[in-house]
């Protein structure tokens, strides 16, 4: 737990259905660099939580934007 | 670098029970948890996935707690009066030592959460009161009942004088203190129900 807490990124975004979920869960499943991932659908702010040592906020961004949502990280 | 801050996440798990004692599970909110406890929303994400797990984590805390503290001095191995006189005081002392974290378990358990919960920190527990509950019985110091009728009778009049003693009001609105005399009184009773 000590390592993981620098490896997680955090995201509000505008995910908020389970088909808006489905729009996206294969691309972040299938990318090696992600370990793990899950959205809080019971958040008002929809959060996009990632675990991943390498990946950055940006290629996140990247990706939700390509599916058209809005994906802004959380400090 | 993010580091880790063991106070800040006492206080998150404080929080959390308070929030959820007053409002329930569905009042309860990451949003408004964050803000009570003064740290951002992301902070609260990078120790727990979301809203469920950060339930269930609490509620597996309290559990493991209790757990602990009944465990303390007691064997399944004790007479049936003596193991019974140390869950009434290991009982009593977790209530009034933590009323919150006892109404938030009360919550808790009776939510769709209870599986989860009980099966992630009580398993062991059942198993070493089953174990007194079995041998109670084959030693003849217990009547064979069913466990819900024993757990009601062996644990009902504690959690009654308990409850009084949160309110701090007896029947007439006067002023109420558990007593070691009145806790003695109820515990001698529930022996004469129980026993052969």
């Amino acid at each position: 737990m000590e390592n993981i807490i620098n490896n997680i990124l955090i995201f509000a975004t505008n995910i908020k259905t389970k088909n808006d979920k489905e729009k996206i869960s294969t691309e972040l499943n299938e990318n090696p660099e992600i370990i793990q991932w899950n959205i809080d659908q019971e958040d008002i702010d929809c959060v996009l939580r990632i675990v991943s040592e390498t990946i950055s906020e940006e290629q996140i961004i990247n990706i939700l934007n390509k599916h058209n949502f809005n994906c802004t990280p959380l400090e | 670098m993010r580091t880790r801050d063991t106070n800040k996440e006492d206080l998150v798990k404080q929080k959390a029970i308070e929030i959820l004692v007053k409002l329930g599970i569905e009042g309860f909110g990451m949003n408004r948890l964050a803000k009570e406890c003064g740290v951002s929303v992301a902070t609260l994400y990078i120790y727990y996935n979301d809203k469920d797990d950060l339930i269930k984590k609490t509620g597996i805390e309290i559990g493991q707690n209790f757990f602990s503290e009944m465990t303390k001095g007691f064997l399944p191995t004790m007479s049936f009066k003596e193991g019974l006189r140390k869950q009434w005081e290991n009982r009593a002392r977790f209530a009034l030592k933590h009323p919150l974290k006892v109404a938030c378990w009360e919550l808790l358990s009776h939510s769709s959460y209870r599986e989860n919960i009980l099966n992630e920190s009580l398993s062991e527990f059942k198993v070493i009161m089953t174990n007194f509950f079995n041998n109670a019985i084959e030693k003849k110091e217990l009547i064979p009942i069913s466990k819900e009728v024993f757990w009601s009778i062996a644990y009902g009049p504690l959690y009654s004088l308990l409850r009084f003693e949160n309110e701090g009001k007896n029947f007439s609105g006067a002023p109420f203190k558990l007593t070691q005399k009145a806790t003695d009184e109820a515990f001698e009773l529930v022996i004469k129900a129980l026993t052969p």
